[in-house]
C-alpha cells in the first residue's frame, strides 16, 4: 500500500507544482476567483478529515490490542466522517455552481474542481477500503491485521492529500 | 503431478550453438507460447512507440483549440508519415492482443473466478484495438485525401485524437479488474504491491476524461495534466507490467491449477 | 515511553487541528480589496502544510516505528515537494 501512497503522492505532488506554475502566469485571476471560495468550509473540511484520520488511526492501535469493539467503532467514526466531507464537498460546490463558476470559467476553477474532485474520487475509493476494514473486524472469523492496517494507510494518504489541496486552493496567495 | 511435468523441463537447451539452442527451445520448450506472446508485446510497444511518436506525430496530440485550416495543415505536413505509419499499424496492430492474452493467462492462473479473466479479456479487446485502430483509419481518410471539405477533415481531426484518449474508461476499469484479481490472489502470481499499482494507474487515467471539455490548457487532451502526467505514469506502469510477465513466465511450473498444465506440446513443426 | 499510544495520536490531532486554525487566520488575514499575492503566505502555507503531513505520515501512519528506509523515503518526498513548489512559485 505504500507504494500506492509513493506513487499518488508522486503524481499529486505533479499536480500540485503545474497548479503552482499556472497561478504564478496569472496571479489576479487566480487570486480573484479564489476570493469566491469559502475558506470556512475549507477548514471544516480539513478538519473532519483530521478528526477521520485521527479515528482509523485509533482502530489500527485498539485492533492491535485486541480491542476489537472499540476499532470497529473508531473506523465507522472514520467512515462517518468521509461522508460527511463527501456531503459538505457537494454543498460547496453547488454554491459555486450556484454563483456561475463552473469547470469551465476560468483555469483557476478547472484547478479547483480537477484537484477537488480526484480528491473525491480518492474519498469513494477510500470508503470501498473502510467497507473492507468493517468486515475484516466485524467477526472474529478475520480480522486480518495486515488488511486493517492497509485500509488505514490509504485512507491517511486520502487525509494529506487533502491537507495540501486545501492548502493551495484555500490559504496560499 | 502431469505427464507434462515428467517431461525433462529442467534438462536445459544442449550447449551447441545459439541457432541449435533456438531449435531445441521451439520443439521442446513448454512455456514456447507463453515466451512467442511476451516477446510479441516487446515488438509491438516498441514500433507503437516508433508509428505514434516519430512517423505520424500524433503524439503528443497536436492542438485540439486550431482552426480548421491549421488542422488540415497538420494532415498536410504529416502525409507520409501517417499514411505509412499507421499502415504499418493495419498490418500489425493485431499483435497488441498478446499483451491482453498473456495478462489475461495471468488472471487465470491466479485463484480468483475465471471470471476476471474473461472480462478482462472482453474489456481489453473491446478497448485496446478498437481505440488504437479508429485513431489509425480517422487519421489515415484525413491524409488520404487533403483536399476534403475542411470541416469534414475537422471531424477526422476530432475523431482520432478523442478515439483514443476516450477509450482510456475501459484501460481504467480494466485495471481495477486486474487490481482486485491480484489483491483477492492467494497464488501470488504478481506481487499485492502491483495490485497497488493498477489502482494508481486507473485513478489517474481518470483525468483523461476532461479533454472533451477543454480544447486548451493543462485539462485539454494534449494538456500537462491530462496527457504528460498521465503518460508518464501510464508508462511506467507498462514497462513494469511488462518485467513482471516476465517473471511470471520464469517462475511458471505448471502445477495445477494453470491452464497449461494438462497440455501436451504437439510435435514441433 | 512516557505517554500511551493513544495519548499520542490525540496530541497528534489537537497539534494538526491547531496548525489548520493558524493557516485560517492566515488565509483570512488579509486587508479589505482584491488579494494581493503574498510570498511569505505562500511559503508559510507550504511551511505548515508539509509539517502537517510529516505529522499525519509519522504518527498517524506510523512511520516513526517503520523501517528507516521508509522514513528517508517519506522526508525526501517531503523535501523535494518543497523545494518544487517554492521553486515554482518562485521562478515560474
Amino acid at each position: 500500500m505504500w507504494v500506492l501512497v509513493m506513487i499518488e503522492g508522486l503524481t499529486f505532488a505533479a499536480y500540485f507544482v503545474v497548479y503552482t506554475y499556472f497561478y504564478r502566469q496569472s496571479p489576479d485571476l487566480f487570486l480573484a476567483s479564489q476570493a469566491h471560495l469559502d475558506l470556512t468550509l475549507g477548514v471544516v473540511n480539513t478538519i473532519i478529515l483530521l478528526t477521520s484520520s485521527w479515528s482509523i488511526a485509533r482502530c489500527v492501535e485498539r485492533s492491535r490490542a485486541g480491542d476489537y469493539k472499540a476499532a470497529l467503532r473508531n473506523v465507522l467514526l472514520t467512515m462517518a466522517g468521509g461522508f460527511l466531507f463527501a456531503g459538505i464537498k457537494l454543498y460547496e460546490w453547488s454554491v459555486e455552481i450556484g454563483r456561475g463558476f463552473t469547470f469551465t470559467t476560468n483555469t483557476f476553477f478547472s484547478f479547483y474542481y480537477f484537484l477537488t474532485g480526484i480528491h473525491l474520487l480518492h474519498i469513494i475509493v477510500g470508503s470501498i477500503a473502510l467497507f473492507v476494514v468493517i468486515h475484516q473486524l466485524s467477526s472474529p472469523a478475520r480480522r486480518a491485521q495486515e488488511i486493517i492496517e492497509t485500509g488505514a494507510t490509504y485512507w491517511h494518504m486520502v487525509d494529506f492529500l487533502w491537507v495540501i489541496i486545501f492548502a493551495l486552493l484555500y490559504v496560499m496567495r | 503431478m502431469t505427464a507434462a511435468l515428467a517431461r525433462p523441463v529442467a534438462a536445459a537447451a544442449p550447449a551447441t550453438s545459439r541457432l541449435g539452442r533456438i531449435a531445441w527451445n521451439w520443439r521442446h520448450n513448454p512455456k514456447l507460447e507463453l515466451w512467442l506472446a511476451w516477446y510479441t508485446i516487446l515488438v509491438f510497444y516498441n514500433i507503437f512507440g516508433i508509428v505514434f511518436f516519430v512517423m505520424t506525430r500524433s503524439q503528443p496530440p497536436p492542438k485540439a483549440w486550431w482552426s480548421l485550416p491549421r488542422m488540415v495543415q497538420w494532415f498536410a505536413d504529416n502525409e507520409w508519415g501517417l499514411l505509412v505509419g499507421f499502415g504499418i499499424i493495419f498490418a500489425m496492430g493485431a499483435f497488441a492482443t498478446a499483451s491482453t492474452a498473456l495478462i489475461t493467462y495471468s488472471i487465470r492462473r491466479m485463484s480468483v473466478s475465471p471470471a476476471f479473466a474473461y472480462t478482462y479479456l472482453i474489456l481489453y479487446s473491446l478497448a485496446a484495438v478498437p481505440g488504437m485502430l479508429l485513431t489509425c483509419i480517422a487519421l489515415v481518410v484525413g491524409a488520404m485525401r487533403l483536399d476534403r471539405d475542411p470541416a469534414l477533415m475537422g471531424s477526422l481531426y476530432d475523431m482520432g485524437f478523442i478515439a483514443f484518449s476516450g477509450t482510456m474508461g475501459i484501460f481504467l476499469v480494466g485495471s481495477v479488474i486486474w487490481a482486485v484479481a491480484i489483491l483477492l490472489d492467494t497464488n501470488r502470481i504478481f506481487p499485492r504491491w502491483f495490485g497497488y499499482f493498477n489502482i494508481c494507474n486507473a485513478l489517474t487515467e481518470v483525468v483523461v476524461a476532461t479533454c472533451v471539455i477543454e480544447k486548451s490548457g493543462p485539462f485539454a487532451w494534449d494538456g500537462i495534466i491530462s496527457f504528460y502526467v498521465n503518460m508518464v505514469v501510464f508508462g511506467i506502469y507498462t514497462g513494469v507490467f511488462i518485467t513482471l510477465l516476465r517473471k511470471m513466465i520464469e517462475r511458471e511450473d505448471f502445477t495445477a491449477g494453470s491452464p497449461l498444465s494438462q497440455h501436451r506440446r504437439p510435435h514441433a513443426i | 515511553m512516557g505517554i500511551s499510544a493513544q495519548a499520542r495520536l490525540a496530541l497528534g490531532w489537537l497539534l494538526l487541528t491547531g496548525i489548520t486554525l493558524f493557516a485560517w487566520w492566515m488565509g483570512s488575514s488579509h486587508g479589505p480589496g482584491p488579494l494581493r499575492p503574498d510570498p511569505a503566505v505562500a511559503a508559510g502555507a507550504i511551511a505548515i502544510t508539509v509539517v502537517k503531513v510529516r505529522v499525519i505520515i509519522m504518527e498517524f501512519m506510523d512511520a516513526r516505528h517503520a523501517p528507516r528506509r521508509l522514513r528517508y523515503l517519506t522526508d525526501s518526498f517531503l523535501a523535494l515537494f518543497v523545494i518544487a513548489m517554492l521553486a515554482t512559485y518562485r521562478f515560474a
